[in-house]
């Protein structure tokens, strides 16, 4: 269900490809991204543009792969809208993630700190 | 044990050809039941198991077009295969049976072997319809054994649940609980810890359903009264709900999988209205003043189960005389309407506002109906909580 576009060096955005990333589907986003991480991906940008609802389980699938991920590369996210920015806030997640505002910043940053 | 034979009725008012019929029906092993007419017949049919009628084109009282449409007529509970005798040039007559519910015919004067492979044919959609019936038959028992369960469970949920009537220490408490499915990920609880401290807590687990209602009533039964008196207060006797929330964090960490769960918690000391509590990822609640004035409490902070290096923070608010709390799950905000907008914090806090207009009892259930509204009746996807304490006197 994900969309991946590759920039280079080595970057891989993901758009989750869903308007709502929920319980419904929050299991199958992650075992996507997964096997990104186990091919091989190790700079990954989620793009939440057209993602307007992340509920509680979205969340812990998000948290999940960035655990995945862990100290073999790096997980950031992008284009949350107001909704989502809340949540991030209310749980902290802001200082758990590292947030941009859009998929080029997030991209040119992870590019230019590699 | 051999199978019972398959029945068969077969409708022939001329007495020569049903007795040739069913001689020839019985020696292929079936079990051959007459009917001298179309009436007779269609009695056979309800009385009988039968599931294959031969019926003649014409008999006296009931013809075999009118015998087929009275079967299609009747609710058995399962299927009827019926046969209709006609001459091979009877292609409008054959039109007109096969209309009226008719599924095969055999012609007048044809082989044994073709009455045979006909027949053959009918019991095997027979057996395949019976199996049909059968897994069905099973899965609606187990359908029903499983939400007999979940009632059960739901019921066992239910009472973990303080019983809220009453007032308590000076505070007047309401709350509802709306499960999504029947069992919720939610909990909330609500106990004197002694003469003059009041505990609270609501936890909202990650997901809904079943999966979250296992760990939401294990968090029910861990969180006692006792839990809360040993962990939620420093070495110095004061209330330090954060370390309670983080021994918590301690525990639900260890998983490895992506559960966790939202929690809000505090001690109220009664006498004087101070409040020390610990926002761990779930919503700010509204404190909202006898004069409707309505502030958020909390700014957010790391759910629980999470990440298991996650701090949490005591925060603490002052509690006058006529004011309220109202602490209430993300389903309430998170809700969607039909267009997908969402209910929003702004409609939570307004409803909230309301307190000193409509009273503390009534907060909970004003909530759950504009949320319905909003909904337009649709039941809400998430579970939902809402818990409301409103200090009346010192």
């Amino acid at each position: 269900m994900i969309h991946t576009t590759f920039y280079d060096p080595n970057i891989t955005v993901v758009r989750p490809g869903v308007e709502r990333l929920t319980a419904i589907n929050a299991k199958a986003f992650k075992e996507d991204v997964a096997d990104l991480i186990n091919g091989g991906a190790t700079q990954l940008i989620i793009d939440f543009r057209d993602v307007a609802f992340l509920d509680s389980s979205g969340l812990g699938a998000l948290v999940g792969v960035l655990k995945k991920i862990g100290h073999r590369g790096d997980l950031v996210v992008s284009g949350l809208n107001s909704d989502v920015q809340q949540m991030f806030r209310i749980c902290r997640m802001d200082r758990v993630f590292k947030v941009y505002s859009d998929v080029d910043t997030a991209v040119q940053t992870m590019a230019e700190t590699q | 044990m051999l199978a019972p034979r398959l029945k068969i009725i077969v409708a022939e008012d001329s007495e020569l050809q049903r007795l040739y019929l069913c001689s020839l029906i019985n020696g292929l092993g079936y079990q051959a039941i007459e009917a001298e007419d179309g009436e007779v017949a269609l009695d056979l049919v309800t009385s009988t198991d039968a599931s294959i009628v031969i019926s003649d084109l014409n008999m006296p009282k009931l013809d075999g077009i009118g015998l087929t449409q009275k079967i299609r007529e009747l609710d058995l509970g399962y299927y009827v295969h019926v046969f209709m005798v006609t001459g091979a040039d009877e292609n409008e007559t054959r039109v007109e049976a096969l209309r009226a519910g008719a599924d095969d015919f055999i012609t007048k004067g044809s082989s044994t072997e073709m009455l045979k492979a006909r027949i053959r044919t009918a019991t095997r959609l027979i057996n395949h319809a019976a199996e049909l019936a059968e897994r069905t038959r099973i899965l609606k028992e187990a359908n029903e054994r499983i939400q007999e369960d979940l009632r059960a469970a739901a019921a066992a949920q239910r009472q973990l649940l303080p019983n809220l009537q009453d007032d308590m220490m000076g505070f007047g408490i309401a709350s509802v609980f709306v499960p999504s499915a029947i069992v919720s990920g939610d909990m909330f609880g609500c106990f004197a810890l002694n003469d003059t401290q009041l505990g609270f807590y609501a936890v909202d687990v990650s997901g809904h359903g079943v999966h979250a209602s296992l760990l939401s009533v294990s968090i029910g039964h861990l969180i006692t009264p006792d839990y809360v008196r040993t962990h939620a207060f420093d070495p110095a006797g004061r209330p330090d709900p954060a370390a309670m929330v983080a021994t918590l964090n301690k525990r639900f960490s260890a998983s490895e999988n992506d559960d966790y769960f939202t929690m809000f918690c505090g001690v109220i000391d009664t006498a004087t209205g101070h409040m020390d509590y610990c926002q761990a990822g779930y919503p700010s609640a509204f404190y909202v003043d006898q004069a409707g004035v309505t502030s958020p409490v909390g700014d957010g902070g790391f759910p629980v189960g999470m990440i298991s290096t996650a701090f949490y923070e005591n925060k603490s608010h002052h509690f006058e005389t006529g004011a309220a709390l109202i602490i209430c799950s993300d389903a309430a905000a998170e809700a969607g309407n039909l267009l997908g907008e969402p209910f929003g914090d702004t409609r939570v806090r307004e409803i909230a506002q309301s307190f000193p207009k409509i009273g503390i009892d009534k907060i909970p259930t004003e909530l759950v109906h504009a949320l319905n509204t909003w909904r337009d009746g649709a039941p809400l996807e998430d579970d939902l909580t809402v818990v409301a304490l409103e200090r009346k006197y010192q």
